[in-house]
């Protein structure tokens, strides 16, 4: 093996590896083509490609392809000269496909060679996962012949098995018949071996004696049309079949002919085999570059669906964060408790409201305070859940709704096996459990920091409780001061509340209790919604995609490119 | 004529009710318009659109196309059926590039064929006055049309044979031993109609090619493929057209199904089946929905609360008590009360006339919604949403949580100006008022007289001048009673009114609250309740002329 094969053999192995990182999990415009060329780019790579160079002496591989019904099976068996394929009436007759070759040639066609996910077996088979293997010696040696499915046929196991060995073939045997030569879907095979510059023999098979002439000349014409002029054209009239299915020799002599000379001149040989490796690298290194770019925007789009989702949720966090320290809060009931908590009121009260008052403080006297800071408490935590609730459900519809815009966001959201426009079941009880460990935090707070002062009558007579709900509102009022519209009624009984707990603990340590109970209140709202979001998240991250990916295809194709215009400087001196 | 047409369409029509599925699907469609997927509604909008049109033209010819693969015979079946060499034979792949008609009784067929869109140049017509031949009469009112093919490399053929496909009655799809087994034919053509397998026939051409022991077979086989592709009840008709092997049995096949007349109708309603029945997969089936009175009441509520109702209730109750009380109060006291602000001034909700006409219709000074009351709404909201589109397919789902929510950004100012412009009663005083305050001056008065009755006699007896006799009433003089009773009636009088005056206040601050609940109402009705109930209506209307379509 020459240097420069192993050094392409190198550059080779390394895109197949990094072709083989390279998943499309994402739905996009045109993402399916990309998908299949990246498949077929593999296949090509393992199957023909990386074995080929690595044995280049190896036998010329000539793949029968074609429609249905066009007499491949039958053209080879009249080719080898005895039956080794069957062929028949019934469409799709050759499922599986059979390698003929001379019996010297053996080794070349071993598991670990040509199309290696193809089990080699010695006897007629109609697996299409199996290779049946024959060997003759009406086979010239150096050559081998496949007789391959059908492309066209409504079995889609076929038409796949028959792209994958025709990727895999040095020389296309390409049969059509009389009619069926104007077909769509072979031509459509036909155009990528003349874009990929694949060595092609066009067989017109089965042709009635008194069409040939005009059929023959049409698809000539044709043929000059689509850029493979230079293609051998045989014929062969439809003639009867022998009882063992084969057509009478002369009928096939010239094809014969053609593939013994073939066979014969080494040189020859290795100059299609290099045409045509030469035109499947070429073409592989051109495809890269197309999946390459798919790969890079799906990367693209799934960091903007990350993105996306974060940015909802940033959005929902930062508006109970900002809703929840500007004194919005502490408007109505949350107010109304806490006033009649501190026991003010509006100065001129009617008398009824006094009776009220009165009853109050004298069930207070009996109950004791705490009882309303209970009140106070439990208005707080259903201002806080609402608040939280009704932004997790708007930050779910927004992350959907912009999720929904790409192609891929809706591929993803319908994997999801949950509705993810709303938020999900359990967030009321996680969301009544973080508001409650929040004040049950707060009240810690106040204990821990009221330690040395719990015998000073303030303190005794508002209680840990007492202070605790002082605390929240003067954290719920934090930035009152500066939105202003608020001020006159939150800022006031936060004023109240800050007055009380300055009295009990003195200013500093009240600014700091108060700093840390908002930061408190952050995280757990932050915890709370990090929950939330990672159900988008997981989404995206479960799609494996890579970022580094795609520069590692460009430069192993890079390489490829180099190799080639390397060596073709060299072929040129 | 168009009494002509008419009798025409109800021969086509006849014992059926595909007039009233076109009109079903039709009614399908546009009621889910913007709903349901754009691609499928324009399909289901075409489908009626050319149903209609195909039952306006003339009900007693029946539209019979030959398609196939290119040299599978098509055009070979073609002149073996019309007995004419009409349209070209050749070896060439591919020889027909358009469609070309042949014609069994020409009355009322010019229509058709242009509807068809096949040109004068490519039309034959057998009258079957003038034919000779015997079958002739059992072929009239056919149409047969000869497709190009739809699978070479000539794409304008692929194009011209699925035009034509959507638009004849009844469909001869030719095979042949070389191709049959086609992905091209079976998965472009036949899988996707088979909803249309009553209007089929598949002919196996070219059967001479194959040896006659060989035949049985491959009819199975074909048979096989078909019952794949979900055609088991589509004849398969084995022939020759070069050797005229089973073309009598094609020749019956197609005249036993143009006698019936049936052809058209089947084609028509299999098409519209086919679409109402994609339209009702997209669309779920799911039983029709009402919205529950309890969440509209819910959203209702919440809504009131945003709007700040129990705040202007609450302004009221009070704003009644003290102008109420000021008025019907002791009036030694009474003026004490002006020195409290009136609760619903301050809310800038009883300015009086003229301070509206002067200021348009200002804004209130409600206090803001806060993000608590709003997100109550929202949460609301959204709870009728989803009560409202439970079990409803996907997109219908969509759509009302899209239509609950396409109005909420007007709604502050929809509440505000529901409050504002709502009368709260509050202008006039209660009738007794005036009445109270007059007794209550009298009695003033009174005791102003008593007073002064007292002091004019204290001061005369001062001065030792002889007091004139004062009357006595009971024990009291007058001037004491006067004194004392006009104070303590007045103090009496003002505690009864205070209760009287509480009672009013709670009545009005009742009627206040009821009206600022219509007006809410109003909103939520213009805001959120008839935008749902409109897309609930859509798909009720979606649900009934699908069903009717596909009865």
């Amino acid at each position: 093996m020459s240097e420069t094969n192993s050094e392409m053999l190198t550059a080779l192995i390394r895109l197949r590896g990094a072709l083989q990182e390279a998943e499309l999990p994402l739905e996009m415009p045109g993402i399916e083509e990309q998908r299949t060329a990246r498949r077929e780019m593999i296949d090509q790579l393992e199957d023909y490609a990386i074995p080929r160079l690595m044995t280049i002496e190896a036998p010329l591989l000539a793949v029968v392809g074609g429609s249905t019904g066009a007499g491949k099976s039958t053209l080879v068996n009249s080719l080898v000269g005895s039956r080794v394929t069957v062929p028949g009436v019934l469409r799709p007759t050759t499922r599986s496909p059979v390698l003929v070759h001379h019996p010297s040639d053996v080794e070349w066609f071993g598991q670990d060679r040509l199309l290696p996910d193809l089990v080699r077996v010695l006897h007629p088979t109609n697996d299409p996962d199996a290779l049946q293997l024959v060997a003759t010696e009406s086979v010239p040696a150096g050559l081998a012949i496949l007789d391959a499915p059908d492309v066209d046929s409504v079995e889609e196991r076929n038409r796949q098995l028959a792209a994958q060995l025709l990727a895999a073939a040095d020389l296309w045997l390409f049969v059509t018949s009389a009619a069926r030569y104007a077909d769509q879907v072979p031509w459509g095979f036909l155009k990528q071996a003349a874009e990929r510059s694949t060595a092609v023999a066009i067989v017109l098979d089965r042709t009635p004696e008194d069409a040939i002439e005009t059929v023959s000349t049409h698809l000539a014409r044709m043929l000059a049309s689509r850029g493979l002029k230079d293609s051998p054209l045989f014929t062969v009239t439809e003639g009867k079949v022998d009882d063992q299915g084969l057509l009478p020799a002369h009928h096939v002599a010239e094809i014969r002919g053609w593939l013994e000379s073939l066979a014969d001149d080494v040189n020859a040989r290795g100059a299609v085999v290099k045409q045509t490796l030469d035109g499947a690298i070429r073409t592989i290194a051109r495809r890269t570059y197309g999946v390459a770019d798919a790969l890079a925007e799906q990367g693209d789009a799934a960091t903007r669906l990350r993105a996306d989702a974060d940015r909802a949720y940033d959005d929902a966090i930062a508006a109970i964060v900002a809703a929840s320290a500007d004194g919005t809060l502490l408007r109505g009931e949350v107010l109304a408790r806490w006033q009649e908590f501190v026991g003010t009121g509006e100065l001129l009260k009617s008398l009824e409201d006094k009776v009220g008052w009165f009853r109050d403080r004298v069930v207070n006297a009996i109950k004791g305070k705490p009882q309303q800071a209970e009140r106070v408490t439990v208005a707080v935590e259903s201002g806080l859940e609402t608040l939280i609730l009704e932004h997790a459900e708007a930050a779910a519809e927004r992350a959907e709704a912009s999720w929904q815009q790409l192609a891929a966001g809706q591929g993803l959201l319908a994997m999801a096996d949950q509705d993810l426009g709303r938020a999900s079941r359990d967030l009321r009880r996680r969301a009544e459990r973080a508001v409650r460990d929040w004040q049950q935090d707060v009240l810690e707070m106040v204990r821990t920091e009221g330690a040395d002062k719990r015998t000073t009558a303030r303190f005794l007579a508002f209680g840990v409780n007492g202070l605790s709900v002082a605390l929240m509102i003067v954290v719920f009022a934090h930035t009152a001061g500066v939105t202003g519209a608020e001020a006159g009624i939150a800022g006031g009984s936060a004023v109240l509340g800050q007055k009380l707990l300055e009295a009990v603990f003195g200013d500093q340590a009240v600014r700091s209790l108060a700093e840390r109970a908002r930061r408190s209140l952050e995280q757990r709202i932050t915890e709370l919604f990090r929950a939330e979001r990672d159900r988008y998240v997981v989404l995206v991250q479960s799609l494996g995609v890579k970022p580094g990916v795609p520069d590692q295809l460009r430069d192993a194709t890079r390489r490829i490119d180099d190799l080639r215009y390397a060596e073709s400087k060299r072929g040129a001196v | 004529m168009t009494s002509l047409l008419e009798g025409a369409k109800k021969l086509v029509t006849r014992g059926t009710d595909i007039g009233a599925r076109i009109t079903a699907l039709e009614a399908a469609a546009h009621a889910a318009r913007g709903r349901l997927d754009d691609a499928l509604v324009d399909e289901a909008a075409t489908a009626s659109g050319r149903a209609a049109g195909r039952l306006r033209l003339s009900a007693r010819h029946t539209v019979v196309g030959i398609a196939g693969a290119t040299g599978s015979g098509k055009s070979s079946t073609f002149n073996a059926l019309t007995g004419l060499e009409l349209s070209a034979v050749g070896v060439r792949r591919p020889t027909t590039s358009w469609a070309s008609a042949c014609v069994w009784g020409t009355e009322g067929a010019d229509e058709l064929l242009e509807w068809l869109g096949i040109p004068p140049r490519h039309q034959t017509t057998r009258d079957s006055m003038l034919d000779t031949r015997r079958e002739g009469n059992a072929m009239d009112g056919v149409v047969l049309l000869d497709l190009p093919d739809h699978d070479s490399t000539e794409l304008s053929h692929h194009l011209e044979v699925d035009r034509l496909v959507q638009l004849v009655d009844m469909l001869v799809w030719v095979l042949d031993p070389q191709k049959y087994a086609d992905a091209a034919i079976h998965d472009r053509y036949l899988k996707p109609l088979r909803t249309h397998a009553a209007v089929m026939v598949v002919v196996l051409n070219q059967i001479d090619t194959v040896p006659e022991d060989r035949r049985d077979s491959m009819v199975a086989d074909v048979r096989r493929l078909l019952d794949q592709d979900g055609l088991q009840q589509v004849p398969i008709i084995p022939v020759s057209a070069r050797h005229g092997i089973g073309m009598p049995e094609l020749r019956a096949e197609i005249t036993r199904r143009v006698a019936d007349k049936q052809a058209t109708r089947q084609r028509l309603e299999a098409d519209l089946r086919g679409v109402a029945a994609r339209m009702q997969e997209a669309s779920g089936s799911g039983k029709t929905r009402e919205l529950s009175d309890k969440r509209i009441a819910d959203l209702e509520d919440s809504l009131a609360d945003a709007a700040g109702v129990p705040t202007v209730v609450d302004a009221v109750e009070r704003s009644t008590r003290l102008r109420a009380g000021r008025a019907t109060g002791w009036p030694v006291v009474a003026w004490f009360s002006r020195l409290k602000p009136d609760p619903l001034k301050r809310l800038h909700l009883d300015l009086g006339d003229s301070a509206e006409q002067l200021s348009g219709r200002s804004r209130t000074s409600l206090p803001v919604t806060t993000p608590v009351q709003r997100a109550r709404v929202d949460t609301e909201v959204r709870a009728l949403a989803d009560d409202a589109s439970a079990g409803l397919g996907r997109p219908w789902v969509e759509a009302v949580r899209r239509a609950s929510t396409s109005r909420l950004p007007d709604l502050n100012d929809r509440l505000d100006r529901a409050v504002g412009g709502t009368d709260l009663g509050v202008a006039k005083m209660p009738w007794w008022a005036g009445v109270v305050r007059a007794v209550q001056w009298v009695l003033i008065v009174a005791a102003l007289l008593g007073a002064v009755w007292l002091a004019g006699l204290a001061v005369l007896g001062y001065l030792q001048v002889s007091e004139p006799s004062t009357p006595d009433v009971g024990p009291l003089a007058l001037p004491t009673l006067l004194l004392v009773g006009g104070i303590l009636l007045g103090v009496l009088l003002a505690l009864v009114c205070r209760w009287l005056v509480a009672a009013t206040a709670r009545r009005r601050a009742h009627a206040a609250d009821q009206r600022l609940r219509a007006a809410v109402h109003e909103v939520a009705d213009e805001l959120v309740v008839r935008p749902v109930a409109t897309e609930l209506a859509a798909y009720a209307e979606t649900r009934t002329q699908l069903a009717t379509a596909l009865k």
